[in-house]
């Protein structure tokens, strides 16, 4: 494992069993996956639906649990004590407390990952402003659109200033102006050396974002392609895509 | 503190959704009902009237409890509000306790306004206050402790709302017949018997807890030491209920 990785895959197999009247049955989630995201990278995870991307996300979050192998973020186990205040997570469209106000449910967030006091209050203001919820800070979730619970997720990821950042779907559902909205956001995320990681199934911004991108197939890390390489290919990313999947 | 913070979370969401229904939907039954025993029971009136408030307290505060327990934790899941809360420094012990004691707090807050609105209704009624109402209301919490530490334990175990309640209202049920059971299992033998001994070490023992019931009755007499045990009963059954659902949450993937 290199020094400077953020995350690592080593060797990771997830498998989902389910019992039912007496018998189970296994579903492979994901096959020997040995990945490394360096510090500071974006690094997109691109698949069909079921190849697995949510699953490695999870795994790397500790809500689930390798069958083998294990992952690590910085280091750590991610079920480590202290491996999570480093970790941001936004999911694929996030529900909040429909009653809470954004600063309600910042302070909420916050006060999990360990901020207090004046702090957490300056921290709450600077998300909010940053991605521009500022003017609707105590109206109800429940009133909320797609792409500003969309914002609001982004604010909650990053609420703590974390050194790693998982997106799932970031951009799925929303209109364009949201689409550019979150772009920006995550390109200044990451300027400011923020690791990402983040699944989709939109090319388009996975090629306009990310450093490097894994494509996986049924479970299976298929190809890992530099920047440099779609760049200079015909079909760009895409046919890239296709042509790993089609495989 | 992340215990609090969880709690404070689910109480605040609680309050702000069904519980002022609830106490408004009892403050209405009640007044309607103070009014009909008025003209019903001429010379019980107010007999009529506690015995059938704090009943009503009870069973209205148990119902939410049930509802609201079972409902929670797999609502988090479904709608995956869960993943924002365990992918923090948040273990999953943190998580069960705080929505345990939010929710705890939220049913305790709803009884006391309901006992406020009914002991208002009383004493307007020209009841005189006896200092066995609020222990009365007490041991209907502690019956509803249990049953909320069941009913999460039951959700977490059936993943099915329908039949965590279903289970939680029959074992509540089974409960207020502890008494019987023990008679069945002195009047049993063999394979029998120990079935029903198990049954009645499973089966949460709710006698323990109705005070409601004789707390009236001329050769009541109030014992510390029942209370006490009463008391230890609730916690020790509960930390129970917690520990396995504990157990079980661990190894749910999320």
């Amino acid at each position: 494992m290199a020094m400077d990785a953020a995350l690592s895959y080593l060797n990771v197999t997830k498998v989902y069993s389910r019992s039912h009247l007496g018998r189970r049955y296994d579903t492979l989630g994901l096959s020997e996956l040995t990945l490394e995201v360096r510090a500071g990278e974006i690094l997109g995870l691109l698949g069909l639906n079921g190849s697995g991307k949510t699953t490695s996300i999870k795994l790397a979050l500790g809500l689930l649990t390798p069958s083998l192998g294990e992952v690590r973020i910085f280091g750590k186990r991610p079920q480590e004590d202290g491996t999570l205040k480093d970790v941001g997570f936004l999911p694929e469209l996030p529900y909040f407390y429909p009653n809470l106000s954004p600063a309600e449910a910042l302070r909420f967030y916050g006060r999990l990952s360990g901020l207090r006091g004046g702090d957490l209050e300056k921290q709450i203001g600077v998300v909010l402003e940053r991605v521009g919820l500022e003017p609707q800070r105590k109206k109800k979730l429940g009133e909320f659109s797609k792409g500003m619970l969309q914002k609001l997720g982004l604010a909650q990821a990053v609420l703590h200033r974390p050194k790693i950042l998982f997106l799932d779907e970031p951009v799925s559902g929303l209109d364009p102006v949201a689409i550019r909205d979150i772009r920006e956001l995550l390109s200044q995320l990451s300027r400011e050396g923020c690791t990402l990681f983040l699944s989709s199934h939109s090319i388009s911004e996975v090629e306009r974002l990310c450093h490097r991108v894994a494509i996986l197939v049924r479970g299976r890390l298929a190809r890992l392609v530099e920047s440099a390489e779609w760049e200079k290919a015909p079909g760009r990313l895409e046919q890239i895509f296709i042509e790993t999947v089609a495989k | 503190m992340i215990i609090w913070t969880i709690a404070k979370n689910s109480w605040v969401d609680q309050l702000r959704n069904r519980f002022y229904y609830l106490i408004i939907l009892f403050g209405g039954v009640l007044l309607y009902v103070s009014l009909l025993v008025g003209v019903l029971a001429v010379e019980q009136e107010l007999r009529v009237l506690l015995d059938l408030g704090l009943a009503l307290i009870e069973l209205l505060t148990l119902i939410a409890a049930i509802f609201v327990t079972t409902t929670s934790i797999l609502r988090e899941m479904e709608r995956k509000t869960i993943y924002l809360i365990l992918t923090r420094p948040v273990s999953r012990l943190q998580y069960l306790l705080g929505r345990f004691f939010g929710l705890l707090i939220s049913v305790a807050c709803a009884m006391a306004l309901m006992g406020l609105v009914h002991l208002s209704v009383l004493l307007a009624k020209g009841w005189k206050f006896d200092l066995f109402y609020p222990l009365v209301l007490f041991y209907s919490l502690l019956k509803v402790w249990l049953i909320c530490s069941l009913s999460m334990l039951l959700a977490l175990y059936a993943s099915s709302t329908l039949t965590a309640m279903s289970i939680t209202l029959i074992l509540w049920l089974l409960g207020h017949f502890g008494h019987e059971i023990a008679f069945l299992v002195k009047k049993s033998a063999g394979i029998k018997a120990a079935l029903l001994q198990t049954v009645s070490y499973i089966m949460p023992n709710m006698t323990l807890f109705n005070l409601r019931e004789v707390w009236q009755h001329p050769d009541f007499v109030f014992s510390w030491s029942v209370f006490g045990a009463s008391v230890a009963y609730a916690l020790l059954y509960s930390s129970a209920c917690l520990f396995l659902s504990q157990r079980l949450f661990n190894s749910k993937e999320l």
